[in-house]
């Protein structure tokens, strides 16, 4: 519709500076050659006659004329084309604004997008570097775990071994010393059987029943 | 009948034919030296308990032992043991017999090891000292063990008195 209305003003205001030009030019000739005749009879030259029209000022009737097809295609541009113009315009005005707010908001999300990369990718990169960081906390412990551990099972080895040696030595000196009593005994009994003869056994046997007698 | 029954019968038996064959003292004494000969020497303890062996053959055994060192009594008894096949039961049924033989004299035995036989004089003192010392009156029982090497050990009941050479000996190894 609006398109329609700014059409007909177009074509109404073309039709009217036509008509108009045409009727400023259509000057009769007649006109013309009195005015040289008045120049002539007044005592002018011809030259004035032939004097060129201004090529900067219009002529009095084309500036009327000019004046008014300017105010009347004015007053129909102003009147129908105007608001169609305007409704255009506010219409795209509108419609850049819009485009312009979606690209604000594209371009707002984007950043909160990029933001949030941003922010997982700062999270990422410090529990990267966390881990990284436990997983080397973790390796020295173990590391020094392992070394504890070692130098206390060499401790315990060594302890153990001097504990074995000790009691082997222990072990050998018992049996030694068992030896030695065995064979005192053993070496003891052949010399007491030896020389208890039947007289000595026979005091033995006194001497234990007067012992007996005097319990 | 239990084991324990079982000896104390054949030990009853024993008793009442010593006592009515009017030997009890001698047929006590001479079995009670066989019961000690038969626990202390293995030969002879299987040879009288071997199964493989015929019972006459034990019996014979037992004459060649006993024959001439002991009464006839005490060679009889013995083989009447081992011909009811006892043989394994033959030293526990002697000692209930010596425990029964005491009892009846209301004495008590007294076990005796000697490295060399006592005499009479010493046996009088012995059994004189052992009453005093258990309070009871005690039937000497002597057993010649020359593995106590010297002195005298003596049981009586529960009650041990041990005053050996061996005794002392184990003591001297048991300070070393």
């Amino acid at each position: 519709m609006k398109t329609c209305r700014l059409l007909a003003a177009t074509i109404v205001a073309v039709g009217f500076v036509v008509v108009s030009a045409h009727a400023a030019s259509a000057k009769p000739a007649g006109e013309a050659q009195e005015q040289c005749i008045r120049k002539l009879e007044g005592g002018g030259a011809i030259d004035d006659c032939q004097k060129a029209p201004s090529l900067i000022t219009p002529a009095k009737n084309e500036l009327i004329w000019g004046a008014l097809s300017f105010l009347v295609v004015f007053g129909a541009l102003a009147k129908f084309a105007y608001p169609a113009i305007k409704t255009s315009m506010e219409t795209r005005a509108n419609r850049i604004r819009e485009t312009l707010d979606d690209a604000d908001r594209a371009k707002n999300e984007a950043q909160s997008i990029l933001d949030e990369y941003q922010r997982q990718l700062a999270d990422a990169r410090s529990e990267s570097n966390r881990i990284i960081e436990e997983a080397r906390q973790t390796a020295d412990q173990l590391r020094r775990d392992l070394v504890a551990r070692a130098e206390q099972e060499a401790q315990d080895l060594r302890q153990r071994t001097q504990e074995d040696i000790g009691a082997a030595q222990q072990r050998a000196m018992a049996d030694l010393q068992t030896q030695v009593r065995d064979l005192t005994i053993e070496l003891t009994e052949k010399v007491v059987g030896r020389s208890l003869d039947r007289d000595t056994n026979r005091a033995l046997i006194d001497g234990y029943i007067a012992e007996l007698e005097r319990s | 009948m239990s084991g324990s029954d079982r000896i104390s019968a054949y030990a009853d038996a024993l008793f009442e034919v010593a006592r009515a064959e009017g030997s009890l003292g001698r047929v006590e004494d001479e079995l009670f030296s066989v019961a000690r000969t038969i626990e202390t020497n293995d030969a002879l303890r299987d040879a009288l308990t071997d199964q493989a062996i015929p019972i006459e053959r034990r019996q014979g055994i037992v004459e060649d032992l006993l024959g001439g060192r002991a009464s006839a009594t005490t060679t009889a008894l013995v083989g009447f043991v081992i011909a009811a096949g006892r043989a394994r039961d033959l030293a526990k049924i002697i000692d209930r017999l010596v425990e029964k033989a005491a009892e009846s004299r209301s004495e008590e035995v007294a076990e005796v090891r000697s490295a060399v036989p006592l005499d009479d004089d010493q046996r009088e003192r012995l059994a004189s000292a052992l009453s005093k010392h258990t309070g009871k009156k005690v039937s000497l029982k002597v057993v010649v063990d020359p593995s106590i090497l010297g002195g005298i050990v003596a049981q009586v009941g529960d009650t041990v008195i041990d005053g050996s050479v061996r005794r002392r000996l184990e003591q001297l190894k048991e300070q070393l």
